[in-house]
């Protein structure tokens, strides 16, 4: 730590520290042995679960495809019953032809 | 021409068969997982790629409906149809999959983000245009055209939304700043979601141009049987 001067009118302000590097080890400060232990399995507990999240994509991917899904079943019945209207119209066509 | 474009249909399906699964295995074990948000961000790959196609297909629907306006031509009718039924459900899977991404990454589902609110008036409007070609009175395909253009108005609006207020969405640069990784997983989930979309809406449009061909054969059919001998 620095040690902190007052500033007076005029005078040079003190250099600003050197950017700590995220990689280096830092001493804790302020917080008992306990409460480290606790907040680093709390960190520990949150990273998993970030990591592993698999729930929300699991739902968001299946949800795409069953909607596709369900579209391209109502595409096929949809032809299905087109095909129907057509033999529908044959036949009358036959009818009167005879 | 016409089995071409059956063959053309095909083609789209049959090139999705080997790219699901490469994007499946390509977006979840080859493409890192984003450091802040986790493994929920793997949704961005399927979420964004169906945002881009219900605004493509909103925008044909659109033009498609500015030409039937204009011209009264059942073909561009038909593409409109299919158009706005391919909106409806690449805008239904935007709407689910951007909340459940909320879920976790914004502990909301639903914030009221502009680009939230946009996007589900949009699709309640392309909804409402099925609606009214359907179940509408005679005539009623026009005002369901109108509809459409509306529709289509409203697609560079979500676009834009995120610079013009203050969202919580990413901004519309977000794909160009991301690694080359992550950015090329994005193109390639694109590819077999476009083909199997584009394959769907040729064949809606085929279904339609045969429905619109079987009601004027069965109007013709009963205008000959009506006739006295």
């Amino acid at each position: 730590m620095h040690a902190q001067e007052p500033l007076t009118p005029g005078t040079k302000a003190p250099p600003a520290p050197p950017p700590s590097n995220d990689d280096e080890w830092v001493a804790v400060e302020g917080l008992d042995a306990h409460t480290v232990k606790l907040k680093r399995e709390y960190e520990a507990e949150v990273e998993q679960k970030v990591a592993t999240d698999h729930v929300h994509v699991i739902w968001a991917y299946g949800l795409i495809w069953a909607i596709f899904a369900v579209y391209g079943a109502i595409l096929w019945k949809r032809s299905l019953s087109l095909g129907r209207d057509v033999d529908a119209l044959r036949s009358q066509i036959d009818k009167r032809v005879r | 021409m016409k089995r071409g474009r059956a063959l053309l249909c095909y083609a789209f399906f049959a090139a999705c068969v080997p790219l699901f699964p490469y994007c499946v295995n390509r977006v979840f074990l080859e493409t890192p997982i984003e450091a802040k948000m986790g493994t929920v961000q793997k949704i961005f790959y399927f979420h964004v790629p169906m945002a881009w196609m219900c605004m493509l297909f909103a925008v044909i629907c659109g033009v498609a409906a500015v030409i039937q306006l204009w011209r009264s031509s059942p073909s561009a009718e038909a593409v409109a149809t299919a158009a706005g039924e391919i909106a409806v459900i690449t805008g239904l899977a935007v709407l689910v999959t951007g909340p459940i991404w909320g879920a976790r990454s914004w502990s909301t589902p639903w914030t009221n983000d502009p680009r939230q609110v946009l996007t589900a008036l949009l699709w309640l409007i392309f909804v409402a245009y099925l609606l009214v070609q359907r179940y509408g009175p005679p005539n009623a395909d026009r005002l369901a055209a109108g509809l459409a253009v509306f529709g289509m108005i409203d697609v560079p609006i979500v676009y834009y939304a995120v610079e013009l207020w203050k969202s919580t969405h990413p901004t519309t640069g977000v794909v160009g700043s991301l690694p080359s990784q992550m950015w090329s997983s994005l193109w390639l989930a694109l590819a077999p979601l476009l083909l199997c979309t584009l394959g769907l809406f040729f064949v809606r449009i085929r279904q339609e141009r045969l429905s619109q061909a079987m009601d004027a054969a069965w109007v013709a059919f009963d205008r000959v049987g009506s006739q006295p001998a």
